[in-house]
């Protein structure tokens, strides 16, 4: 596995097909093994002769890695640092996610940019050379045909020369070609070849980003074996899924392609309360809010659109695979646990947090805990609860009492002066998915105690996660 | 407006020459188009055929079949433009033999390319007709893309020097095919399909290729020779850089009979007119050629070994080498001639006399570019492989003999590999 440190600023991501081709005879296993064996080795001279290129995506640079970092324009020596060929990258100036205001930029430093390379061969050559032969081998066997999908990552530090970045990157290349080929035996049945497909992942710091090969097709309940021994390589406590696919790093310009928004709080300045702590939400979700996906629910379906929020954390958390469920979804499953008549599906009915939990564990097959208020001017005395439960399980909570529901993604207290902030996504928006436009209007933003009906009751659904990896 | 056609002097000549054969003569004009205008640069006259056809009948076949044949003998950037017949007969009496003879030439070409003209090219193709009794020359152009086309009028001026200051792109360039043969039949038709849809994934991947000149990448409508004093003959390399096509087989493991590979290198070249030619010009020709020559060879080889008859299970066949001849005019413009491991240059000049109407000597041959293949006798499987992608291919061959003892199966296919890749070596310390 490579490892990244995402503290740098500008990743090295080279990407590209390679072919891998050879006759089998799949009588016999360990030829078979041997075959293909080679063929990665040739796939391996080939990445390390002089033929192989390195294209810096949107430029007219191309890099001879194994050839000094030779490169074209001439302007480009090898001794320069690596961050001037991002001078030569064309760029549409546009954020990936939305808009922003240039006062809520985004405080990560490692929100690193990106320099996407493609990985090429050179066909031709300084001649005169030998004209072609023709080589024609008949014999009933197999034919092994496919590609294999390279995508390496490395980071290098700034001010690194661009030979050294290309020999970095080659090592990559390499090391990738020697993971694929260990996952190609490793699931090898007769006559089925499993593809390998490279994923990356962004550990907390200090690990970085790390670049893992699985075998395409295979499940994630099907690979625990490989991730147990993952979580112990890189020391990750054994709770929580760090490796499943739903987990893979989205590069910055790699947008998702469904059109949320993800978490949208990360813009937003935390409140600062005397002693006061900030406990958030921890990994990604998705904003679910009325009027999308062409259905309009405005004025009933809050409830259901939290609990679309809370189910997209736990897919793209890798917890579940199925999707984030629809409105009759849900209302199906609650007819399925007896919860409501079938008249119910299909119908505008509120759900309460009850509902939510119900809904989880059909599904989803969590399951939540329930925290009940009878009036809203309790909920300022529940900041240890809430500052445990970010911090324990870190799921997003659903609120609630009266007539209205909403997220609740974090807390700000003070355990000394009792103070506290709601960090709140408030599924009553009506519009696009604008970032600067929903953090601005407090769409997602802190709320103060006095958010709350001070005399409503409110029920709280809190998702426990499930200890797995 | 009717295209203009800016002629070689020396065509004149040959025309005149031509004129004082008796019979009709009819033949092919060689040359280049662009959107502005378009070049002649030779004319061939149409083989004798063993059959002569007594009377004054235009043998449609003959000449297409010549057109056919002498379009693999032009690089990149010439091509059959049209034909031209000298007769006494009056042009208004051959218009519509001629028009299905252009109609007839262009449907045989094109059935055989491996690529698609795009959108914005010329489609036309000339038809020239000299009277030997008035010496008088009536030129017309047809649309072949349009079967209804009409004939219509078009300018035919003599010059010198037409492709003295002509560019020429060149390189050199690896191939390496492997595509795998159908389990339930094995018969040369089979292999020669096979061959051709992997020729077509191959010349796909050519074709969406970077192509670099003199090591740059330049925008596509950039002028090639930019700043450049005319008359300055300018030769370009080229580089092209491709990537694997993306696909995602449902099935990654298939049955097979057996598979056919394609290794070594080839010489390609194109010519580019003087008229501020642009460097997307130069790629499209350059990319053209290269897939034409070995789609060229493969063919030639797969006709020669039909006729050979048996077959063996496995062998390997040389595809010929490239050879070049220059242009009895002034400039860089040459044609080519294929030539088989098992023929003398003496073949080549005949061949070029036959097709082309050339009178070289083995001196003007131009046999530098590409050394004939060999197979060596050491291991029959690298070969002459420069990048050895998949020498187990034919290795298994060797190994799966011995099936009663695995092991022994195991040790000889590692022994075998062992001396592929040391032979491999050898050649790649050699390059």
């Amino acid at each position: 596995m490579v490892v990244v440190d995402s503290d740098s600023e500008i990743i090295l991501r080279v990407k590209g097909p390679l072919e891998l081709k050879c006759q089998l005879d799949t009588s016999d296993a360990q030829l078979m093994q041997k075959v293909i064996s080679r063929t990665f080795e040739s796939l391996r001279s080939q990445v390390k002769s002089e033929s192989c290129v390195l294209a810096v995506c949107d430029s007219p640079v191309f890099i001879w890695p194994n050839r000094g970092a030779l490169a074209t324009p001439e302007e480009i020596t090898p001794n320069a640092p690596y961050e001037d060929l991002q001078q030569w990258i064309q760029t549409d100036d546009q954020d990936s996610a939305g808009k922003r205001s240039a006062k809520k930029k985004s405080k990560r430093s490692s929100s690193a940019s990106v320099i996407n390379l493609g990985l090429m061969m050179e066909v031709t050559q300084p001649g005169p050379l030998s004209a072609p032969i023709l080589s024609k081998t008949v014999q009933k066997s197999h034919f092994l045909t496919t590609t294999l999908p390279m995508d390496c990552v490395v980071c290098t530090s700034c001010g690194d020369a661009i030979k050294d970045a290309c020999e970095r990157l080659l090592e990559a290349l390499t090391h990738q070609l020697c993971d694929m080929e260990k996952v190609t035996l490793q699931h090898m049945r007769g006559p089925t070849v499993l593809v390998p497909e490279v994923l990356h992942f962004l550990l907390p710091e200090p690990k970085g980003l790390v670049t893992v090969v699985y075998p395409a097709g295979v499940s994630d309940s099907q690979l625990e074996a490989q991730r147990k021994e993952l979580h112990q390589q890189f020391e990750l406590p054994d709770d929580r899924p760090y490796f499943r696919r739903a987990n893979a790093y989205h590069f910055p310009n790699e947008p998702y392609k469904d059109g949320y928004l993800r978490n949208p709080h990360v813009v937003l300045t935390h409140p600062t309360l005397d002693n006061g702590k900030v406990y958030l939400v921890q990994g990604i979700y998705s904003y679910h809010h009325y009027m999308q996906d062409r259905m309009d629910d405005n004025g009933w379906g809050c409830a259901y659109r939290s609990l679309q929020t809370i189910c997209s954390w736990f897919q793209q958390q890798g917890y579940v695979e199925r999707s984030v469920p629809t409105h009759k979804e849900i209302q199906q499953a609650l007819v399925d646990v007896g919860d409501k008549q079938t008249s119910f599906v299909g119908s505008c009915q509120w759900i309460g947090s009850i509902e939510v939990q119900a809904v989880l564990n059909q599904l989803l097959g969590i399951t939540s805990k329930i925290m009940f208020v009878s009036q809203g001017s309790e909920l300022a005395s529940k900041g240890r609860e809430l500052a445990n439960h970010f911090l324990t399980e870190g799921t997003p909570i659903m609120i609630g009492g009266g007539v209205l529901a909403h997220t609740i993604l974090g807390v700000t207290w003070s355990e000394t002066t009792g103070q506290i902030r709601y960090l709140i996504l408030d599924p009553h928006y009506t519009g696009a998915e604008d970032l600067q436009l929903i953090t601005d209007k407090g769409w997602c933003g802190w709320k103060g105690p006095d958010f709350w009906d001070q005399t409503a009751y409110y029920n709280l659904c809190l998702p426990q996660k499930p200890k797995v990896i | 407006m009717g295209r203009g056609y800016i002629v070689e002097d020396t065509v004149e000549r040959y025309l005149s020459k031509l004129c004082e054969q008796a019979g009709p003569v009819t033949g092919l004009l060689i040359g280049q188009s662009s959107a502005q205008r378009d070049f002649v640069v030779m004319a061939i006259r149409t083989p004798q055929s063993e059959e002569s056809t007594a009377g004054n009948s235009v043998d449609k076949e003959l000449v297409s079949e010549h057109a056919r044949q002498v379009s693999r003998m032009l690089p990149g950037g010439l091509s059959v433009l049209g034909v031209f017949i000298i007769t006494d007969t009056d042009v208004k009496d051959t218009l519509t033999t001629l028009r299905q003879l252009v109609f007839a030439v262009e449907n045989l070409i094109s059935s055989e390319r491996l690529w698609n003209p795009a959108d914005d090219e010329v489609t036309d193709s000339v038809m020239l007709h000299v009277n030997t009794k008035t010496r008088k020359t009536v030129c017309r152009t047809f649309d072949v893309k349009d079967p209804k086309s009409t004939a219509k009028p078009a300018d035919w001026k003599y010059q010198s020097g037409v492709c003295s200051s002509w560019a020429t792109v060149s390189c050199c360039l690896n191939v390496n095919l492997l595509v795998p043969l159908p389990h339930d039949k094995t018969s040369a038709e089979n292999m020669a399909e096979c061959l051709k849809e992997g020729l077509k994934v191959w010349a796909h991947q050519i074709e969406s290729g970077v192509c670099l000149i003199d090591g740059k990448k330049l925008p596509e409508d950039s002028e090639l020779i930019a700043g450049q004093r005319r008359n300055v003959r300018q030769m370009f390399t080229a580089q092209l850089l491709i990537t694997s096509k993306d696909q995602r087989l449902p099935d990654v493991v298939q049955l097979c009979g057996g598979s056919v590979s394609v290794r070594g290198a080839i010489h390609s070249r194109a010519f580019l007119h003087s008229n501020k030619p642009k460097a997307k010009l130069a790629e499209k020709l350059l990319k053209r050629d290269v897939v034409s020559t070995v789609a060229s060879r493969v063919q030639m080889l797969l006709e020669e070994e039909n006729q050979s008859g048996d077959k063996q299970q496995t062998e390997q066949l040389c595809l010929p080498r490239r050879v070049f001849c220059p242009v009895k005019v002034n400039g860089p413009v040459c044609v080519c001639d294929y030539q088989f491991s098992d023929e003398g240059l003496a073949e080549v000049i005949d061949r070029l006399k036959e097709m082309l109407d050339i009178d070289a000597a083995e001196e003007d041959l131009d046999t530098r570019q590409e050394m004939t293949a060999e197979v060596t006798e050491s291991s029959d499987t690298a070969g002459v492989c420069l990048e050895s992608l998949c020498e187990p291919a034919v290795e298994l061959a060797e190994a799966s003999e011995p099936k009663k003892n695995n092991y022994i199966g195991v040790a000889m296919a590692t022994a075998v590999a062992l001396l592929a890749t040391a032979a491999s070596m050898l050649y790649l310390s050699d390059a």
